[in-house]
């Protein structure tokens, strides 16, 4: 499976550079309402997803006869507050966070700094994910589990 | 207009928008995952820092996919340099170069400071472009419309304020 996933990475990835989503000029050109290319392919993106998935739930199974299990996302106060902060980092680095690894593997050296911002971003969130569960509402962490190497 | 990568005509949006969507539901039928993919970034932090954060279950649980995943982003930028005219280091960023022209310091801390947005803002929200704005959306969830209101909001203020406002 290992292999499967890297090639859906790769095959992700190739999308994201040669579509404009990993551009920086195209991304401003969205937010700047210049540019339709990206709204189209989240559009596009939402509209085949939404069928396919839709299916996949009603057969109610994968190919191998697992049953479907879809983690749902919790909506707090960290979604809204968190997803404002998402959107002032997607405008100043152009990238939201697969691009950066696609910018990254294309040759654009400051997509490292990017990275490197990222990661330590969320060991910061990481670290005061106690201190900030009450005020944002965040759900109690699962237990926490030894990583399997 | 061409993209910063070698001039390259970009693909047209309904392909790319094609392609994404049949990787979210490969994911989903074959692997049984929904695709997201900032958790990834806490899969990353994880291999070195310990925290309880970190350590959840639901980061845990991604081990075997996430990490392949990111691997193959970084793969399939490098193959686009690669076939799209030759790989090589660059520093090229567009608009940005054009307005405030910033060195290569310059850059790595304004992608930095950038970064930290993107790091915090989608732990906090629990997701991202992908596992909000394209699975969560497609799977009509509405903790992920609000995510993609926020965040769509916000880049396009963030956005409009620096070139039209501060840099206009």
């Amino acid at each position: 499976m290992t292999i499967l996933y890297i090639v859906l990475g790769t095959v992700f990835g190739f999308t994201l550079s040669r579509s404009g989503a990993a551009d920086y000029d195209y991304v401003q050109g969205m937010f700047l309402f210049e540019r339709f290319q990206l709204y189209g392919i989240l559009a596009t993106g939402v509209i085949f997803a939404a069928p396919a998935l839709w299916l996949i739930k009603r057969r109610g199974r994968t190919l191998a006869g697992t049953p479907i299990h879809i983690e749902l996302k919790a909506l707090n106060r960290g979604t809204v507050v968190g997803s404002l902060l998402f959107g002032v980092g997607w405008s100043l680095t152009g990238m939201c966070p697969g691009p950066i690894l696609v910018n990254i593997g294309e040759g654009k050296v400051y997509a490292l700094a990017a990275l490197a911002g990222a990661l330590t971003g969320a060991a910061l969130f990481g670290r005061a994910y106690e201190r900030l569960q009450k005020p944002l509402g965040l759900p109690p962490l699962s237990k926490p589990q030894k990583v399997a190497a | 207009m061409p993209l910063l990568l070698h001039g390259l005509t970009p693909i047209h949006w309904a392909l790319a928008g094609a392609v994404i969507a049949a990787v979210t539901a490969t994911m989903l039928l074959v692997a049984n995952r929904r695709l997201g993919i900032s958790t990834g970034l806490e899969d990353i932090c994880s291999l070195v820092l310990d925290q309880p954060y970190l350590r959840r279950s639901a980061v845990t649980s991604g081990r075997p996919w996430r990490l392949p995943f990111l691997a193959g982003l970084v793969l399939g930028g490098f193959l686009s340099a690669l076939l799209g005219g030759g790989w090589s280091p660059t520093w090229v960023l567009g608009r940005l170069d054009a307005t405030v022209g910033l060195g290569h310091t310059g850059k790595m801390a304004w992608m930095f400071a950038g970064g930290l947005f993107i790091g915090v803002g989608t732990r906090m929200a629990n997701g991202c472009t992908s596992g909000h704005g394209i699975f969560g959306n497609s799977n009509l969830e509405t903790p992920s419309m609000v995510a993609s209101a926020c965040f769509m909001t916000a880049g396009i203020v963030t956005t409009q304020v620096l070139y039209r406002v501060v840099l206009g």
